[in-house]
């Protein structure tokens, strides 16, 4: 009882929250923001004009209540999604009609109205994953402009005319100085086109709006202001090509066209690139072109065409994108939208090097403890043409020999006889089991394959274990395998001299299909010196290789569950206090670690090989940012001294000043890296081990020059994760398990 | 040229044909070298009679057996039977090739902590564990394998009074079709004993139950036993899964492959019929592998094999003293290598061999030691050529037991050598000498002359 109390208490709270990042989210959203402090800087701007400012809030409370009556998505309410359309039509209404009660109840009216087209739009728009973008306020706008012609009550308004009036109510003489110093600087006139149309988005035409508005940008993203400025440039550029100025009014009150569409197409939807400016720079001629041949038709309805260019060109390039046949990660679509271009861009570096593989199924090696590859793809002997993507397998002895005694007979080799297990979750589609071992040197050059079992993984993606051991296999067709599962011996049946294991994957589910190029997930490489983890990788020819043995200590350790709570002691010399944790799962089924006191989480993953991080959300500044630096990626078996290494995303660790420079730069060059490095350092008994200490490091890099460095030392007992040593280069700070 | 050899003439009944029961004749070659080295200067050097221990053997013999293991079952681990040889140069072999250490006594635990081995890779075994012995096993992590009853108790006792959990593991024994059955060690599986003792040791906050131990017997011939056994160790471990949700983390076979020796009375000789460690791996991990234990838990193996590891890596060689005939004719040889020293004659047919070329004639001989006592007899009846006195034998084989077993008696017990990895000969433990024998002897005072 008492938690259904807890949890209904949560739950109101966090709709409080929701709600009012709902409202500050739709100033921002406007230039695909949810930025708080451009947010902020964007509410500040509206109020310029009271009136349209206050109808403005107005608007977005309006569609902030629906929207929630109405029970719609509460996290896209929250990221202002709905309010954003409703606010500009209401800062619209605001500066054209005459401040009155009938004016309130129309910008009310057209709230709804917009809400209404959002959500309308979201539903038919959504189904081709596209933004509706500002159609809804294009749309709604538009109704009631036509509609105001026939209201006499909605009084033109003059305010517009008398700007100083208002200014001066506002903030008295000084504003009026300032708004009139920043009128009558003496600029670049194309820089005061560029800072007039960033205004006019918000229904303002003057300067000191676009520079504040302008600045708000470069706080929120470098990458938007980038773009911001080559949208507005090229389409400068073209204008003079084509003989006209877009320093006359027609062309610049429309000019946030080629900014909004600079930063939609060259870093918020798609991922920033090279090539993605490089497309800016060919789509703002068209939207240049769209925009003076929609005015010519909507001139005769007296109707502004406002964005509509911008939604135009933007909603067609996104749709068209879809109907590439390959993906390309140099013109990549954003797919988790985290509403910064710089979130997006470090997001994708990070997830192109990490995951690329995430689409794969694992395929472990098909056997116990360490085999060597006899031939490897594209062997010498027989992995050939179409077939030459298979491995053999072999087990050596110390001195490097595959066999004992004289090696006359299959048994005196290693392999022969040993457990073939399964190499990923399947069903086992064809058996043949009956054929015989040949002798030494001797081959079956009729039935080539021997005893063979083909097991389907997925579609077009069948593993085929071959030469097996005559009558050892112990599945038949139609069974469902485990990984890991023992389903046969390796034997000497087939085209086979001496007797190995024949490993490949393939396209379809029949012998002597051709074969397919697929990494194995992850595997150890066994050197002479010491263990190379490998992921997603093939063995080579001559290769020592096993499968990740699991440590069971490593292994509870973090089998992080959801609802499992993580207490820790935090004490650095003088101070001490505590940090609680959740891990807690989402609607899409993903696991992460929740930091009550400050918000922020951590995504991780368990393969069952490796424990790894995927994303951090929330302050630098906790714990848990600590905690996710130093297990960022944890191999669960322990091999002494493996090492293993990986790149942090930018934007999650290094310094925030050095990143600015970065984000001028990151879609042509990335001179920063962030380094994570973990070894597994000791471990009191591999069998049944009771503590395991393993070190790691973060370390920032400036064009490979060390910038910062953590270490970390962590050990694990039975209770899991028992303690994290933090070293920085000026303290030290340890995180112990809490009792319990 | 080399001045030859005399030969003595042997008379020698013809038999042409006639096969004898190992086939047409017997032929022994002469084990002049052991890994590369002289039996001759061996002796010449360290004296006769003298032990040789080849590390290179024992080492590859080690990774024979783990290979034929490992490569059956992810997680496999062997524990050095101390009692076996208890060498410290031996045990260390081991331990440096990843062996842990397996202990019956006190003397043997501190024997291993000695060797370095970390308390928490020892195991502790038998029947004979005092109070004072389980406190430092327990405080140092051991895992200690529980015999009977009453040393359950002590066990709780010493764990509570020490303030920490004792990790332990009941040895079980039981009927896995061989004879005899070893039932003195350990509780029985059939009877309920040992699910008895685990339902004494699970809810006990003191105690961890880490794992299942049985040792089946000595120098068991069939494999198929282990397979049994391990069947036997796996319900049992699945029964805890069920009732407790434990998983035990090692199940542990205990010894008892057989080397290659022909026990007496065997028909056919040891070389021939003894099973090898595949036979023994295949059984066992078979079982294992087939067994109801959840997928995700499945524990270690551990083996303690002690003489299938070093039986071949010991050799113990002599020099003839006389040749004799007996009474009724037949031959005999005498030479200094008593059963005092090789107490497993009493067992084997060990294998004996010149150390030098001989005459292909053989006669059947009576090998007897040097010890005063009409027991002393080596091989009672072997095929063997004439050797005169000086002339060296080589017995193989003898790497299990012997350095532990053995007997001071009437005198000094000889050197132990080690051929090592280089082909060098070094000392592993020096011959015992007056000095020795009278530093533990006591002589009363009115007994002494001032």
């Amino acid at each position: 009882m008492a938690d259904r109390l807890k949890i209904k208490k949560y739950l109101k709270k966090e709709n409080t929250r929701l709600f009012f990042s709902g409202i500050i989210n739709s100033y921002s959203q406007i230039f695909f923001s949810t930025n708080r402090l451009f947010a902020a800087i964007v509410l500040v701007v509206t109020f310029f004009d009271v009136y349209a400012g206050l109808y403005g809030l107005l608007a977005v409370l309006t569609t902030q209540v629906c929207a929630y009556a109405l029970n719609f998505d509460k996290n896209i309410v929250a990221r202002g999604l709905y309010g954003f359309n409703s606010l500009l039509v209401a800062l619209g209404l605001g500066i054209y009609f005459e401040a009155s009660p009938y004016l309130f109840l129309i910008v009310v009216l057209a709230a709804l109205l917009t809400l209404f087209i959002s959500v309308m739009l979201q539903g038919v728009l959504g189904k081709y994953a596209l933004p509706y973008l500002s159609l809804p306020f294009i749309l709604a706008f538009w109704i009631f402009f036509l509609a105001s012609w026939n209201f006499p009550a909605l009084g033109i308004s003059e305010r517009g005319i008398y700007t100083f009036n208002d200014l001066y109510t506002i903030g008295g003489d000084t504003l009026v100085r300032i708004y009139e110093w920043f009128n009558g600087i003496t600029v670049v006139s194309s820089v005061k086109v560029y800072f007039i149309s960033l205004s006019a988005i918000l229904f303002q035409y003057n300067v000191l709006s676009g520079i504040i508005l302008a600045m708000g940008l470069l706080i929120f993203s470098r990458i938007a202001f980038t773009l911001s400025l080559l949208g507005f440039y090229t389409a400068y550029l073209f204008y003079m090509l084509v003989g006209a100025s877009i320093t006359e009014a027609d062309y610049s009150y429309i000019g946030f066209n080629y900014i909004l569409t600079a930063i939609a197409v060259g870093g918020f939807f798609i991922i920033p690139s090279k090539l993605s400016y490089l497309w800016v720079v060919v789509l703002i001629p068209l939207v240049a072109i769209i925009t003076t041949s929609l005015n010519a038709l909507f001139v005769v309805f007296r109707l502004p065409v406002y964005s509509l260019p911008f939604n135009i060109i933007v909603l067609t390039f996104l749709y068209i994108l879809k109907f590439r046949q390959k993906f390309s990660p140099r013109l990549a679509e954003v797919y988790i939208q985290q509403d910064s271009p710089e979130k997006n861009f470090y997001s994708f570096q990070n997830h192109i090097s990490r995951f690329r593989y995430d689409y794969y199924k694992p395929v472990k090696l098909p056997f116990m403890g360490k085999w060597s590859v006899s031939q490897g793809h594209e062997g010498e002997h027989t992995h050939k043409d179409r077939w030459k993507h298979a491995w053999d397998f072999i087990i050596l002895d110390g001195k490097g020999s595959q066999f004992k005694n004289e090696g006359n007979v299959p048994e005196d080799y290693y392999c022969f006889n040993k457990p073939v297990t399964i190499p990923a979750e399947g069903e086992v589609v064809e058996v043949v089991g009956d054929i015989h071992d040949n002798a030494i040197g001797e081959v079956n050059i009729k039935e080539n394959w021997g005893n063979t079992i083909i097991i389907r993984h997925d579609d077009h993606l069948y593993s085929k274990l071959s030469h097996l051991k005559e009558e050892s296999i112990s599945v038949k067709k139609g069974d469902r395998v485990k990984t890991g599962q023992i389903v046969a011996k390796c034997g000497n049946s087939g085209r086979s001299p001496y007797p190995h294991l024949h490993f490949q994957l393939q396209p379809f589910p029949y012998i002597g299909s051709e074969t397919i190029d697929y990494p194995l997930a992850n595997y150890i490489r066994h050197k002479d010196d010491g263990f190379e983890f490998r992921s997603y990788a093939s063995p080579d020819k001559d290769d020592t290789v096993s499968n990740i043995e699991s440590n069971s200590l490593l292994k509870e350790a973090f089998n992080l569950i959801p609802g499992q709570s993580l207490c820790f002691e935090i004490s650095n010399g003088e101070k001490k206090h505590q940090v609680n944790w959740e891990v807690m799962v989402n609607a899409y089924n993903k696991s992460y670690i929740h930091c009550k006191e400050s918000g922020a989480v951590a995504y991780f993953e368990n393969d069952g090989d490796l424990f790894y991080f995927t994303h951090y959300k929330g302050s630098r500044n906790t714990m848990l940012h600590f905690f996710y630096q130093a297990l960022y990626k944890v191999p669960e078996g322990f091999y002494k001294d493996l090492a293993i290494q990986d790149d942090y995303p930018l934007n999650v660790v290094q310094r925030k000043w050095i990143l600015w420079i970065q984000d001028f730069l990151a879609p042509f060059y990335v001179f920063l890296k962030s380094r994570f490095t973990i070894n597994c350092y000791h471990i009191d008994d591999v069998l049944s081990p009771s503590k395991i200490r393993l070190l790691s490091t973060s370390e920032n890099l400036i064009m490979d020059k060390q910038t910062g460095r953590i270490d970390f030392m962590i050990d694990i007992t039975d209770k899991g994760i028992e303690s994290v040593t933090i070293h920085t280069v000026t303290r030290q700070t340890q995180m112990k398990q809490c009792a319990e | 040229m080399e001045k030859l050899k005399f030969e003595r003439p042997v008379i020698s009944k013809i038999n042409a044909g006639v096969p004898d029961k190992f086939g047409m004749r017997t032929f022994i070659n002469p084990v002049t070298q052991i890994d590369g080295i002289p039996v001759k200067d061996i002796i010449d050097q360290y004296g006769s009679p003298v032990y040789v221990i080849s590390e290179k053997t024992l080492r590859s013999v080690y990774q024979e057996a783990l290979h034929a293991f490992t490569t059956r079952y992810p997680k496999v681990q062997f524990a050095w039977s101390y009692k076996t040889n208890y060498l410290n140069a031996v045990c260390r072999i081991y331990h440096q090739e990843g062996s842990w250490a397996e202990v019956v006594s006190g003397f043997e635990y501190n024997k291993a902590i000695d060797n370095g081995v970390p308390g928490n890779k020892i195991i502790f075994n038998g029947p004979d564990k005092s109070a004072g012995d389980l406190k430092k096993a327990i405080e140092n992590g051991s895992l200690i394998h529980i015999d009977h009853f009453d040393e359950l108790y002590d066990c709780i006792q010493v764990a509570k009074d020490a303030g920490k959990k004792a990790k332990i593991a009941i040895r079980v024994n039981m009927d896995t079709g061989i004879y005899p059955q070893w039932d003195r060690f350990g509780c029985n599986y059939e009877n309920g004993e040992a699910w008895d003792a685990i339902n004494k040791i699970m809810p006990d906050e003191s105690l961890e139950l880490t794992g299942l131990h049985t040792h089946i017997g000595t120098y068991i011939m069939t494999p198929a036993a282990y397979a049994v056994a391990t069947s036997k160790l796996a319900q049992l471990a699945v029964r805890i899964e069920k009732k407790y949700s434990h998983h035990i983390r090692y199940i542990d076979l205990g010894g008892g492959f057989a080397s290659k020796n022909t026990l007496k009375g065997a028909y056919l000789p040891g070389t021939d019929t003894c099973p090898s460690f595949d036979d023994y791996a295949e059984a066992i991990t078979g079982a294992l592998n087939n067994s109801d234990i959840e997928y995700g838990h499945m524990p270690a193996l551990f083996l303690e094999t002690g003489r299938a590891l070093i039986d071949d890596a010991g050799y113990l060689l002599g020099t003839v003293l006389a040749n004799k005939r007996l009474a009724n004719g037949r031959r005999s040889l005498i030479i200094d290598i008593g059963v005092n020293l090789l107490f497993t004659s009493f067992w084997y047919e060990h294998n004996i061999a010149p150390a030098q070329y001989h005459q292909n004639d053989y006669e059947d001989t009576t090998i007897y030691g040097p010890l005063c006592m009409n027991i002393d007899v080596i091989r009672a009846a072997i095929m063997f050529p004439s050797l005169n006195k000086g002339d060296h034998v080589v017995i193989s084989r003898i790497g299990a037991y012997n350095m532990t077993q053995w007997l001071q008696f009437i005198t000094y017990r000889p050197r132990v050598v080690l051929i090592n990895m280089k082909g060098e000969v070094e000392v592993i433990r020096e011959q015992e000498t007056n000095e020795t024998m009278n530093m533990l002897d006591v002589v009363p005072k009115h007994l002494k002359r001032s």
